[in-house]
């Protein structure tokens, strides 16, 4: 066998596998999106199986656009992807150089870190939800009651009475309801993924050049300025590859939307897509291939970003 | 870094400190899991006993007969493993071929590898349930297997093929002059000499497998469902069984913190994809 022909031959079974799991179900979902296409409709039986003779043309797109909830869905799932990005980055930072210097028990420090990164979404998201954000049960709940008791105490306390006396009682928040739920899931996802980015930035901060460091500080840069203008450029390279792969994970976020509110008030693509899913399929597959000239937008983006210094 | 050395008190207390205060706020909600799991289901939730109880070990005892625990950990371990063993076997020689004989397109090749990951999984639900159900694979242990692999193939080729890249060429080389085949080549060479970096995408790959919960909570119902699936399903509402869910899930979760504890280091520079030194 020539030199040319057998690389080609190993990568068949990856490259092949790969593309029948993206061609087949995307073909499908294309087909589907232009035809009426339904699971129960006691008046149009005939749409309940697909076929080319329920042509709908663009129908099914133009009624996902006019639907409420799509532009919603688009925005809030930007909105989730950006801030998970927004903090994970600033507190990967931020730990990443704090933990960089030893000190006694870093190992153990790290250890305690990284964990979050290994817990499965489903039980990241039942965890927070009912035990740490909870308004009556969670700790949440148990903490807001206990100051609250606190100040009322201290209201007939002599001599401070009176300042605590005008204190308002605290209302704990409910992270189920519709205008919070999206910051549950934002907080749990961060907790979650800000240990990755603080290991990559660590990594990369261990090769900063200590001799250039050296010379700022004998040429008196103060700590400010070594940060903004040896550590920070150091770490671009690192927060682009953070920024692509978490961009690829929560994109498709959907395990903790779910548990956190159902979706209430809290929909990303993904969610939108399944909810349509219950029975209009037509619409779902419509949104589905929204999501994916999204998904495409995004990923151009992503990979132009940093596409280079990847292959180098 | 005798000059960086000489530090402020900050740096001496206050760093420290500070760094151990962050991992413990990190470390917390597991920690806090832990420690309901040893609660009864009454206890979990009065205020009273928040940190004072009585500890018990019932919720584990009853793990599986509340919840059925060990066939969805067992169906876990199948679909994980096989899924992490088929990846490999179908990755490591895509990512020979790419690192040894790269082509013009072997970029864009592994562009668009990438690219698949960022297919959302909800566009296709319905054609995959519709598919695998006509198939008379929906709910087997092979689907779930063969969906897992899929998954995770990108990153695996991504992660070989850096770690490949970074071995001497002229190594592979040698071997050829010795008239070693293709796969004595990968079994006699290229295995033993990237070892590390074989092992630690495949923990990646094992973890990523494991915490999956699209596919293997919807193309699942009872025989191949995994750990993911069982505590989607039974997330109870409102703060009943803190405890035993508390206990599942630390059940659930266990193994795999413990084994990523160990291996954190590989698996970091596995997922930097090389970019990161």
């Amino acid at each position: 066998m020539s030199d040319r022909k057998l690389p080609r031959l190993l990568q068949t079974p990856a490259v092949l596998l790969l593309l029948v799991w993206m061609l087949i179900p995307l073909g499908m979902t294309l087909y589907f999106s232009f035809i009426r296409y339904v699971l129960n409709s006691l008046r149009r039986p005939e749409w309940t199986t697909p076929s080319f003779s329920n042509w709908r043309g663009f129908g099914n797109y133009e009624f996902v656009l006019n639907s409420k909830d799509f532009l919603f869905a688009i925005q809030n799932s930007l909105f989730i992807v950006c801030s998970i990005l927004f903090l994970t980055v600033i507190l990967g930072v931020l730990i990443a150089v704090l933990i960089n210097k030893t000190f006694p028990g870093q190992g153990i420090v790290r250890v305690l870190l990284i964990s979050p990164f290994f817990v499965m979404p489903a039980v990241n998201a039942v965890l927070w939800i009912n035990m740490i954000l909870d308004p009556v049960l969670g700790l949440q709940g148990i903490a807001v009651g206990g100051i609250n008791e606190l100040i009322d105490g201290l209201k007939d306390a002599p001599l401070v009475g009176w300042f605590f006396g005008m204190w308002p009682e605290l209302q704990p928040i409910s992270f189920r309801a519709t205008q919070t739920s999206a910051y549950a899931v934002i907080i749990m996802v961060t907790w979650q993924w800000t240990p990755f980015a603080v290991l990559i930035f660590m990594t990369s901060l261990q090769s900063e050049d200590q001799q250039q460091k050296e010379a700022a500080v004998l040429d008196g840069a103060n700590t400010w300025s070594q940060f903004r203008f040896l550590t920070l450029p150091h770490l671009a390279r690192p927060i682009a590859i953070v920024v692509m792969i978490q961009a690829i994970f929560h994109l498709s976020l959907y395990a903790e939307i779910e548990i956190v509110s159902r979706g209430n008030g809290n929909k990303n693509l993904p969610y939108l897509i399944g909810e349509f899913a219950n029975n209009n399929i037509g619409a779902a597959s419509a949104t589905g291939i929204f999501a994916v000239i999204l998904a495409n937008i995004v990923a151009i983006f992503l990979l132009r970003m940093i596409g280079k210094t990847l292959m180098e | 870094m005798a000059i960086v050395a000489k530090t402020s008190r900050f740096g001496k207390y206050g760093r420290p400190t500070l760094a151990w205060v962050v991992g413990l706020l990190f470390f917390f909600p597991i920690f806090w899991m832990v420690l309901t799991s040893f609660k009864t289901d009454a206890d979990a939730v009065k205020p009273e006993h928040l940190i004072f109880f009585k500890p018990t070990f019932d919720n584990y005892i009853n793990m599986t007969e509340n919840y059925d625990y060990w066939r969805f950990a067992k169906n876990s371990v199948i679909t994980a493993v096989m899924a992490t063993v088929f990846t490999l076997f179908v990755g490591i020689p895509c990512a020979y071929a790419m690192a040894f004989n790269p082509s013009r397109a072997t970029k864009d090749v592994l562009m668009w590898m990438l690219s698949t990951k960022m297919l959302p999984a909800a566009a296709v639900l319905y054609p995959m349930t519709f598919i695998t159900k006509t198939a008379g694979l929906f709910d087997t242990h092979f689907l779930i297997i063969l969906v897992l692999s899929l998954i995770n193939m990108p990153i695996v080729i991504w992660m070989l093929f850096t770690y490949f890249k970074e071995i001497p060429k002229d190594i592979i080389e040698a071997g050829q002059m010795d008239g070693a085949n293709t796969w004595g080549e990968i079994k006699e060479i290229l295995i033993p000499l990237a070892w590390g970096g074989i092992a630690s995408t495949a923990l990646l790959c094992f973890i990523f497998c494991w915490n999956e919960a699209y596919w293997t909570v919807r193309l699942t119902t009872t025989d191949a469902a995994t750990l993911s699936k069982l505590i989607e399903g039974n997330r109870a509402p409102e703060g009943l069984f803190f405890g035993r869910l508390s206990a599942v899930s630390a059940a659930a979760v266990g193994p795999i913190v413990v084994l990523g504890w160990f291996c954190q280091k590989q698996l970091v520079q596995g997922l930097t994809f090389g970019a990161v030194k």
